[in-house]
């Protein structure tokens, strides 16, 4: 604070307040200080490393019902390609982008899964990374850790979360989850979500060349560590467990497959209070990396 | 070295080892396949061919069940030089761990406050005991498989006998899970066996005349408590030391994301020389999960799960394989990263206890 108590004329700050910022997202206008933009939420940091550095990054989704271990296995990504030990090394882009790998790891080392991503679009973690392959080019990446429940909140009632129509209708793949347990256990939930959220892409660009049923999509059975034969096959597993996803993928997409995964070696029940928190027993991530690898592969092409 | 069939050692031998040969007998392929011979083969057909020099002795050490020459009930009935060979095997593939205490803690130890953790440990007293000085390596348990151990039924807890069939490989047939025709890959054979169920590994070890170690035995083995006056047993976090060498143990991020040979890391041994304790594969051991934890932070599981230590080759953190790590298992899992190594206690091997007996009386 100045001792006249005013503040000097910043002409710049005017001038660029006269000219809107596109969000990379939704490409709604922002003033250029924003943090978050203004119509979908989503950081306006995005923009501002696309600008910099002149790169225009991918989109890739993880989508999936609430509670199919989206967060869990995006932070174990990203920490498993940060450490540079597979073909992938993922170098992250901003403080922004550790964040969502810092808080899964931190919750998993602590015997704990982490906490369920908040319904708010404000809230959501996202990363914006460098995916390093060998012998072949960098690929720029936006991955955002989004909400479950507002993904089925916004295919039950779309336009509720503006950011999550803009950001599919840009990716160019995704990677739909799938609580394998659950579908072994025979709860069809697992398997109408799923189905629902392929119907919403394929009606979201239905152009047969450039919509989604040309775009690769990679289905991952998560959780398959509580259900081991899942490994062996994880399109046999489909057939059998989830066969509505299953004859949808068949008939809409023509760039698919089926993964298993898991982070948890097995899992318990830890009392709280008067419930009970799900927790891991020890962590052995297995089948994480493949999928992933598996879209770029289909996504750099 | 031959030996003439002792009468007098037969006699004594378990009936479980008379219904084996029963068995095979009524099953004369097995004898005529030469990869299949066995002890059990030896005897029948020393038995039917009036041929008994056949040297039973050699076969048991070869196949690793020494332990059971040396059964005191057993191991009076052998020559001199037979038991001074199966103590060799004893001392070459078993490491010997000194009675003494050990502090066993709760699985989340670190995240408690001194006054907790001081509450919640607890210090085991483990009479003496051997301990293999590698995890059961899948050579070892073909051993097993073409002795037809699937099939002697004394050998498996009777609660577990209707499962028994269901313990196939990828082909149908008896054994591990990630087996194909009854036989690990070939460039596997040293690597431990994995795919194996807590019931399998508990059979395998009562055939080797042997045990799976308990909790307390096996962290003692690996830590290595240094007694000081007055002040509780200092033991190690890693079996080399108190920090995680990545290049002494195979867990995730330190070579390939499969098992490794059982003597891949010599350098990562305990004081003992027993290996491969810390990574490559978990280990299933006798005690229940979740025994040494406190009430209030006790780990409810769908079924009652056995201990497993040491982490494997996928381990992530190094928070989870060290040596006072506890995980646990469905003793029916047959996982990719399970495997085992036995025990046997000092009181089960004759010179030992005779030592003891004799120590005592002086």
């Amino acid at each position: 604070m100045r001792a006249s108590g005013q503040l000097e004329l910043d002409s710049y700050r005017l001038a660029q307040y006269t000219v809107s910022c596109p969000c990379y997202i939704c490409g709604g206008g922002n003033n250029f200080d924003a943090e978050l933009c203004r119509h979908c939420y989503a950081p306006m940091a995005l923009v501002h490393q696309a600008n910099s550095q002149k790169i225009h990054p991918r989109m890739v989704a993880a989508i999936g019902s609430s509670g199919a271990g989206k967060t869990v296995y995006l932070g174990m990504l990203a920490d498993m390609l940060s450490k540079g030990r597979d073909d992938l090394q993922l170098l992250a882009r901003g403080a922004f982008s550790i964040g969502l790998q810092e808080r899964t790891m931190a919750s998993l080392a602590r015997g704990e899964f982490p906490a369920k991503t908040p319904n708010e679009p404000d809230r959501w973690n996202w990363v914006h990374c460098q995916i390093l392959r060998k012998k072949l080019k960098p690929v720029e990446l936006i991955l955002p850790d989004l909400a479950g429940e507002s993904l089925l909140e916004e295919i039950d009632h779309p336009n509720t979360y503006p950011v999550i129509r803009a950001f599919l209708g840009k990716c160019s793949g995704v990677l739909v989850l799938i609580d394998a347990a659950r579908c072994q256990a025979g709860e069809a939930d697992e398997d109408f979500r799923a189905m629902k959220l392929l119907s919403y892409l394929c009606e979201l660009q239905a152009d047969k060349k450039t919509g989604w049923a040309s775009k690769a999509v990679s289905l991952v059975f998560t959780k398959a560590d509580q259900c081991d034969h899942c490994f062996d096959d994880p399109q046999q597993f489909a057939r059998r467990h989830t066969p509505g996803l299953y004859l949808q993928c068949r008939e809409r997409l023509k760039r698919h497959a089926f993964f298993a995964a898991g982070v948890a070696g097995a899992c318990g029940y830890r009392l709280e209070g008067r419930g009970r928190i799900h927790v891991p027993l020890r962590i052995e991530p297995r089948g994480v990396v493949e999928p992933f690898h598996w879209l770029l592969d289909e996504v750099a092409r | 070295m031959s030996r003439v069939l002792n009468a007098r050692w037969l006699t004594s031998w378990p009936s479980w080892a008379w219904n084996k040969v029963s068995r095979f007998r009524a099953r004369p392929s097995s004898l005529l396949d030469p990869s299949s011979l066995s002890l059990a083969s030896i005897m029948a057909t020393a038995e039917q061919s009036g041929q008994p020099e056949i040297d039973l002795v050699q076969q048991m050490v070869a196949q690793g069940r020494y332990s059971l020459l040396l059964r005191p009930q057993i191991a009076n009935n052998l020559q001199p030089a037979q038991l001074h060979a199966a103590e060799e095997a004893l001392d070459a593939n078993m490491s010997c761990v000194p009675a003494g205490p050990v502090i066993m803690r709760p699985r989340r130890f670190e995240d408690l406050d001194d006054q907790e953790l001081a509450r919640s440990e607890r210090v085991v007293e483990v009479e003496g005991f051997f301990l293999d000085r590698y995890p059961v390596t899948n050579e070892q348990f073909l051993r097993f498989v073409q002795e037809g151990g699937y099939e002697q039924m004394n050998l498996w807890d009777a609660n577990i006998w209707p499962a028994v069939l269901g313990f196939v490989d990828t082909s149908g047939l008896c054994g591990p899970r990630y087996w194909k025709h009854g036989h690990p890959t070939d460039n596997k054979l040293h690597h431990p066996v994995v795919g194996i169920c807590w019931y399998e590994a508990a059979a395998y070890a009562r055939w080797a005349g042997k045990r799976l170690a308990t909790d307390p035995e096996w962290v003692k083995a690996g830590s290595w408590p240094v007694v000081a006056e007055g002040a509780p047993p200092q033991q190690r976090r890693y079996p080399w030391g108190d920090a995680l060498d990545r290049s002494l143990a195979h867990v995730w991020g330190s070579g390939e994301d499969d098992t490794c040979s059982t003597r891949s890391h010599e350098k990562g041994a305990s004081v003992g020389g027993v290996h491969e304790l810390v990574g490559n594969v978990w280990e299933w051991t006798s005690t229940s999960f979740g025994v040494w934890d406190l009430a209030n932070l006790k780990i409810e599981t769908a079924t009652p799960m056995r201990s497993i230590r040491g982490g494997a080759f996928d381990t992530y953190f190094d928070s989870q394989c060290h040596l006072h790590f506890q995980s646990g298992e469905s003793p029916l899992a047959r996982k990719h990263n399970i495997g085992f190594r036995c025990a046997v206690g000092f009181c089960d091997v004759a010179s030992y206890e005779t030592n003891s007996e004799q120590e005592a009386a002086a």
